[in-house]
């Protein structure tokens, strides 16, 4: 469909209003609005919406986007803003529609094994309601504490036990979902096997908001596992350090995690929150393992199984963290490494999320480095190494304007995302593609996977209204 | 010279649970660690050994037989032996009964130049057992340490109290009581782990330790716990809606009810 969008007027604020109640709609206060602007792309990348909407259930989502549908007015969904791509910046204007309203927990199913719960829940919530019941929720990104269960569907959230549990996609078993139109539809349900056509429902997870409004979603529970042991490896370079991981992966343990950081990464992280690890002058790359176990037999003979494997590749040393308080202090420093480069520049870009072939790691670590230093951009390393999941945290270089940094960050990613596709991968693995790297994927997709896009994206949402100018390239 | 460390096994959870009927805590089903605050006493025990030479350093817990595994995780850390002091005629002491059973066997393993314990157990939180210690067996006690240089025949320490620090010192014997900010209790290496998988810890009996049966476990406690009761949370929310108005005379209402 070709032409422009409609504008937010006083009469589809009016009609909003009437709709869904004037609690729920935030229109003309500046301050209001400034705070759906942007996500944690960073504020410069911010676009003040016209309004806000903040509908408490599926029908007022559909009311919504039935008055969007009618005037053409571009609708961005938007969770808890966590997301570092720019998904949920309003970049065409029109409405933000914020889940945040819809934050109930509607069930815990033990004999499915499934909780129903509404997009706006906090993912650690879902966590903590599942293990008091004696499950486990396994979708775990790294801003468990912040990020809505909505938004990381909306982005197929990896993080932290993806090489164990598989990232969110393979936890979402139905879908409630509000069309652009206004439809209402229910996809999949508590239920683990469907061969019943294609699985539009699969299609949702990870659509980043373009096809439609999720208003429910039926996860998978696992069963709570055993207990944990955590192995931070210290290594004298990045080679060694990876040359780990696939015989760690292979060891016959259960590995729930495999991380690793960098030299620069663990110094800016250690200084922010105040606890150095040991080694760290020396050592140029750590790995973060954790394994489980169902008894202290089972975890000793684990970590003495990994931990030679460390040693055997190269680590200087490794250490065992077995308790609440060790286990806390090493993963604090992993769950900080984003805040922590933010601390040394705010400027940070944490957009990085290339993923490789685990065989292609040691060439693609290189690579960041090499591009690091000839676009003199400091960088931070970190990961889910053992998914070949990196990212690099890109810090702003000294002396750049910052209005200059955004689109110097994103060339310099583009570069390297180029390079990740020629070594077999992608250019994101879990933060999604928003708008920061729309034009790199277009760039490195084949016309014939653009047209099917394309085609996809205008079957859900003919009038282009459903988040513009993200993940599919626009009119 | 030779070092002692006192230390506990505790349940691993930051919610201990009482039983209302019985007063005991709720132990069944909970992992277990050393307690974290005697991993800080531990700590400045393995500092001391690596910066004096000829120093050896002995983590004694009193426990069930499994408590051995704190010994372990104290040879772990760098400890040069750990022992055990178990019998069933241990169960149920108190704080007093549990420091003449460790002052004993104190006594028994040493003679010890420094003995260093927690400030408290994470699941008690009396903060007894040490000074009793110390007071058993005659050494000066040296409480709230946050800094300790150890000597030939004399010990320096930092005291955290109120207001700020004081620097006391004491003759050699002496007991120190570490808080946390002395240290920070360094992670396990895995060959420290193996070296605490395969050593031998040594374990003590109440025959081993000379006391008389009386004078521990139940018998020898003069603690009863009569009554185990949660306090009453006694704040009570009121919410008072702006919308049509009224909400400034309602919360003049409501401060003239509870007569403020």
């Amino acid at each position: 469909m070709s032409g422009v969008y409609g504008k937010v007027t006083p009469e589809v604020v009016a009609e909003l209003r009437q709709k869904i109640g004037d609690r729920n709609v935030v229109y003309e206060d500046r301050d209001a609005l400034e705070n759906y602007a942007c996500d944690t792309a960073g504020v410069i990348f911010a676009h003040n919406p016209d309004a806000v909407v903040k509908p408490e259930n599926a029908e007022q989502v559909s009311a919504v986007m039935e008055t969007a549908s009618r005037y053409r007015v571009p609708v961005t969904p938007r969770g808890a803003g966590s997301g570092l791509a720019g998904a949920a910046i309003p970049v065409k204007g029109g409405i933000v529609l914020s889940i945040e309203k819809m934050n109930r927990i509607l069930e815990i199913d033990p004999v499915n094994r499934v909780a129903v719960v509404e997009p706006g829940v906090v993912t650690n919530d879902l966590c903590k309601a599942a293990a008091e019941k004696g499950f486990l929720y396994a979708g775990y990104p790294m801003s468990t504490e912040t990020s809505f269960i909505g938004g990381n569907v909306g982005t197929n959230a990896g993080g932290g036990k993806v090489i164990r549990y598989g990232s969110t996609r393979r936890h979402v078993l139905g879908l409630e979902v509000v069309l652009p139109s206004g439809a209402v539809v229910q996809l999949g349900g508590k239920f683990r096997k469907d061969t019943w056509g294609y699985s539009l429902l699969q299609l949702m997870v990870g659509s980043e908001g373009t096809l439609g409004v999720i208003t429910k979603v039926i996860v998978n529970l696992e069963p709570l596992p055993g207990r944990t042991v955590n192995l931070l490896a210290a290594y004298p370079d990045l080679d060694t350090m990876v040359s780990t991981v696939a015989k760690v992966v292979q060891s016959g343990t259960r590995v729930i995690s495999c991380e690793f950081f960098d030299r620069f990464a663990t110094k800016v992280t250690t200084d922010y929150v105040g606890t150095p690890l040991p080694y760290q002058d020396r050592t140029e790359a750590y790995l973060l393992i954790q394994i489980e176990g169902n008894n202290d037999d089972e975890i000793e003979a684990a970590y003495e199984k990994v931990g030679k494997i460390c040693e055997a590749q190269g680590a200087f040393e490794v250490f065992v963290a077995e308790s609440r308080i060790d286990s806390q202090m090493i993963w604090n420093v992993r769950q900080n490494l984003a805040e922590g480069m933010r601390a040394y520049d705010p400027y940070c870009s944490l957009s990085g999320d290339v993923v490789v072939p685990l065989s292609a790691v040691p060439s693609m670590i290189k690579t960041i480095n090499r591009l690091a230093e000839k676009w003199r951009v400091p960088v931070g390393n970190c990961g889910h190494i053992a998914d070949g999941n990196i990212h690099p945290l890109a810090a702003k270089p000294d002396g750049m304007p910052p209005e200059e940094w955004g689109e110097y960050a994103e060339q310099f990613f583009h570069e390297m995302i180029e390079e990740a596709v020629k070594l077999g991968g992608v250019g994101s693995g879990e933060h999604g593609v928003g708008f920061l790297k729309l034009p790199t994927l277009l760039s490195t997709k084949t016309p014939e996977e653009r047209r099917i896009h394309r085609a996809i994206k205008l079957a859900f949402d003919p009038l282009e209204i459903m988040n513009p100018g993200k993940l599919v390239q626009g009119e | 010279m030779k070092v002692a460390v006192l230390i506990k096994q505790v349940p691993a959870t930051e919610n201990v649970k009482i039983d209302p009927k019985t007063g005991v805590m709720v132990r069944e089903g909970l992992a277990v660690e050393v307690n974290p605050l005697d991993l800080h006493a531990i700590e400045e025990a393995v500092r001391i050994k690596e910066r004096t030479p000829g120093v050896s350093v002995t983590a004694l817990t009193m426990g069930p037989p499994a408590a051995a595994k704190a010994a372990r995780y104290a040879v772990s850390m760098g400890c040069d032996a750990g022992v055990v002091i178990t019998d069933r005629a241990f169960a149920g002491s108190d704080t007093l009964a549990t420091a003449r059973v460790l002052a004993e066997a104190v006594k028994k393993l040493g003679p010890f130049d420094l003995i260093l314990a927690g400030e408290r157990a994470t699941d008690g939180e009396t903060g007894q057992v040490g000074p009793l210690v110390a007071a058993l067996l005659g050494v000066p006690p040296l409480t709230y340490v946050s800094g300790l240089e150890f000597g030939s025949a004399k010990v320096e320490a930092r005291r955290a109290v109120e207001g700020g620090h004081e620097r006391v010192s004491a003759p050699l014997p002496a007991l120190a009581v570490v808080v946390k900010e002395i240290n920070s209790p360094r992670l396990c290496t895995l060959s420290g782990k193996l070296r605490g998988k395969s050593a031998e810890i040594g374990v003590m009996s109440l025959a081993d330790v000379g006391l008389p049966a009386e004078k521990t476990g139940l018998t020898g406690s003069p603690t009863r716990v009569v009554n185990v009761s949660y306090p009453k949370v006694t704040r009570e929310c009121r919410k008072v809606s702006a919308d049509g108005g009224g909400a400034v005379e309602a919360m003049l209402g409501f401060i003239e009810e509870v007569g403020v």
